[in-house]
């Protein structure tokens, strides 16, 4: 999860990183109590980089260009998004621009600081230019110092950015993130440094300690399923495709490898969920059923899919509510089926969005499950149960195929 | 590592993911389970456990422990490892997945200074089929026989047991070493493990997109490894968004190739070490040619 420039600045502040006077704008009328003196600089706040370049930052002199400003770039979308909040900030000339980031290296396990004198980086080949250090144990500022000497930095200046480095460490711990980066840091003809704009990222998995982040994910949330566009909620336990065929299983390997056999068996998959965890936008536990009657419900709820394949493998809490929860979901597409093909001139298929559900599930705890479905198996086609999984995967892509091509006679003989 | 029937096990909190089921599995199997740790219920019996405040009481109790199985909330992963480390257990396997990656950071830079084994997090532990348990691995997909599993995901590494078990190839260990960022145990750790085991005949080694670790496998495997290995990596056709973790700026900015931590970087690794890959679950057992 990504932050907005003003609220990574509010943040900097806090932990003492300079950062110059600026104050939150959500209206254009609220430039008429600016408490910072002209020149200034208004940026639009959105998650695409580059914004300059599309027109998202402008200087202003005097209240009455800044307001008409701020109107027109309320109004201008950024690569596609439009800022809901804008940040008037003090016009700063710095001597010079470097760029700062402390990151979480999955590779080795460990934290690493960043540390380049130039901003302008060229992210293909970086090459030698960028300072790397990585910081193997607990934190101590020498690991700050080394990176800024590293830069090529001497004296007071090599100082006062190790000293920023530190305080960044200290943020990225207390924040649990995945990135922070201060990109520029400017630096004056005196050896004053500033930081001009910065990025953070939140570790997703972390976000149930921090109540005040916890507020900040809910109206990502809610923004990404107004505006999928906007989103910037990377999720890892959601795989977002177009395909016909939605995937539901109890593990992220075995939903991949479902996907994998789905590809390679000329099918299309769509959206893939995890239900293993709960889901990010859940503020309160969650129960593997619940999560189950969830997934189902957001994948019967996308257009796109035709066929829910649910995978389940092992071992899952609640084996009876999870048979339960197969089985009314079955029902009640099978009533919308019938309903559908009861009256065809009113709701043809194509209307009625009805996906098949083809259930794959293997393990002795499933037994329970598997005998109540396997009564239903013979009743509806709505439902198919089948312990291999390469059988399920064919099921799931014939099912596909076939009600894609059923969509298609429907809308043509609408259109005769 | 200690793999034996006998050694001593305790469980540490009971979480969504460790149920009635999964504790009498591991007692059906003989696992040694002497004890449970749960804060604030010492005293009472959970499962038919005795469950203590704290895992020093079971130590003063029932002597050195040998392996704890962790199931606590993720938050207090952390402090549950660094308190059963405090009374000398150096086996530890985490069940509990979505451990903050920072706190994983923290323990293992414990664990390493102090040679304590960390399987996981995320991961659902170690089986020896028909001798002990330790985890929440499906007993029942299991038999015992000669092909070693090491894994990095849970679900996945069922699906490939089983597709053994039924081709007739029972199995000698087998361990997900967790499917979070940051885990303890690496495939390395595991294929020497597994390359030293005298049961285990075969290795079937199972990735994922994301980190690095089956490329140094595949590295290893070619330069130490002398018994036959299968791979088998999942997601060949998952398009990962690209960020920090897996790929894009920060692998080029510390001089690692763009397509860092990709499915085809791994097949590629694969390749190169004459490592055969199979392409789906059901096609690992003929890759293996081993007598049935």
């Amino acid at each position: 999860m990504d932050l907005l420039e003003y609220q990574v600045k509010e943040w900097l502040r806090i932990i003492g990183i300079p950062v110059l006077p600026c104050q939150r704008i959500d209206h254009p009328t609220d430039l008429k109590r600016l408490t910072i003196r002209y020149p200034i600089v208004l940026k639009s706040q959105v998650y695409g980089g580059e914004r300059a370049k599309a027109g998202g930052v402008r200087f202003v002199e005097t209240t009455i260009d800044a307001i008409a400003t701020a109107q027109m770039m309320f109004n201008l979308p950024i690569w596609g998004e439009l800022p809901e909040v804008l940040l008037a900030e003090s016009k700063y000339i710095p001597e010079q621009e470097f760029y700062l980031a402390v990151v979480l290296d999955t590779a080795v396990c460990r934290p690493v600081l960043l540390g380049c004198t130039e901003a302008d980086i060229d992210w293909e080949s970086p090459g030698a230019k960028m300072q790397h250090v990585v910081v193997e144990q607990e934190f101590s500022p020498f690991y700050a110092r080394r990176l800024a000497l590293n830069m090529g930095l001497q004296g007071r200046l090599m100082q006062s950015v190790s000293c920023i480095v530190e305080k960044m460490y200290q943020l990225f711990v207390q924040k649990d993130l995945d990135l922070l980066e201060i990109n520029p840091l400017g630096v004056s003809a005196s050896g004053e440094v500033m930081a001009l704009n910065g990025k953070v990222s939140i570790n997703e998995r972390a976000i149930g300690r921090h109540p005040e982040l916890g507020e900040i994910a809910v109206k990502i949330a809610n923004r990404h399923s107004r505006n999928s566009s906007n989103g910037k909620l990377r999720n890892d336990d959601e795989l977002k495709l177009q395909g016909k065929i939605g995937i539901l299983g109890n593990g992220t390997g075995s939903i991949m490898a479902t996907l994998d056999l789905v590809t390679n068996a000329g099918g299309k998959p769509g959206s893939c969920l995890n239900l293993r965890h709960a889901f990010l936008a859940d503020v309160v536990p969650t129960t593997f059923c619940h999560r189950l009657r969830k997934g189902l419900k957001i994948l019967a709820a996308d257009k796109s899919i035709q066929v829910i394949l649910l995978n389940l493998i092992g071992s899952i809490p609640q084996t009876e509510e999870v048979a339960e929860i197969i089985s009314n979901f079955a029902q009640h597409e099978k009533s919308r089926i019938n309903s559908a093909t009861i009256k065809p001139s009113s709701k043809s298929l194509t209307e009625s969005h009805c996906p098949r559900l083809v259930v794959r599930i293997v393990g002795s705890e499933f037994n329970v499950t598997q005998n109540i479905l396997a009564t239903l198996n013979s009743q509806t086609d709505a439902l198919t149960v089948l312990e291999n999984l390469d059988e399920a995967v064919a099921v799931a892509v014939r099912l596909s195929k076939v009600i894609t091509r059923n969509c298609k006679v429907n809308s043509n003989e609408k259109l005769i | 590592m200690n793999l034996t029937p006998d050694s001593k096990v305790l469980i540490y909190g009971f979480s969504e993911f460790i149920t009635a089921t999964h504790v009498n599995q591991m007692k059906a199997y003989g696992t040694n389970l002497v004890a449970g740790v749960n804060p604030g219920c010492g005293g009472q019996q959970l499962y038919n456990l005795p469950i203590f405040d704290l895992v020093e009481e079971v130590v003063g109790k029932f002597g050195a422990i040998d392996t704890a199985i962790i199931c606590v909330n993720p938050y207090e992963v952390l402090d549950a490892a660094l308190e059963t480390m405090a009374s000398k257990i150096n086996q530890i396997i985490i069940i509990s997945g979505g451990v903050p990656p920072l706190d994983m950071v923290k323990l293992l830079r414990k664990t390493e200074a102090t040679e304590t084994l960390i399987v996981g997090p995320n991961s659902p532990g170690i089986i020896v089929p028909g001798k002990i348990l330790l985890g929440t691995q499906p007993r029942e997909l299991y038999t015992p026989g000669g092909v070693g599993i090491v894994s990095r995901s849970s679900t996945l590494t069922y699906e490939v047991a089983w597709e053994l078990t039924k081709a007739g190839l029972g199995q000698s260990i087998s361990v997900s070493i967790g499917s979070d960022t940051i885990v303890g145990s690496s495939f390395l750790q595991w294929l020497q493990i597994l390359d030293e085991d005298e049961t285990t005949e075969a290795i079937v080694l199972v990735g994922q997109p994301g980190g690095d670790s089956e490329e140094a496998a595949a590295r290893y495997i070619a330069e130490a490894i002398d018994k036959p290995v299968v791979a088998y990596i999942a997601g060949r056709h998952a398009t990962t968004a690209k960020n920090w973790r897996q790929s894009g700026t920060l692998a080029t900015v510390i001089g690692r190739k763009p397509n860092f931590g990709t499915a085809q970087s791994k097949l590629t690794a694969f390749k190169k070490a004459k490592v055969p890959v199979a392409d789906r679950p059901s096609a690992i057992p003929e890759l293996l040619k081993l007598p049935a």
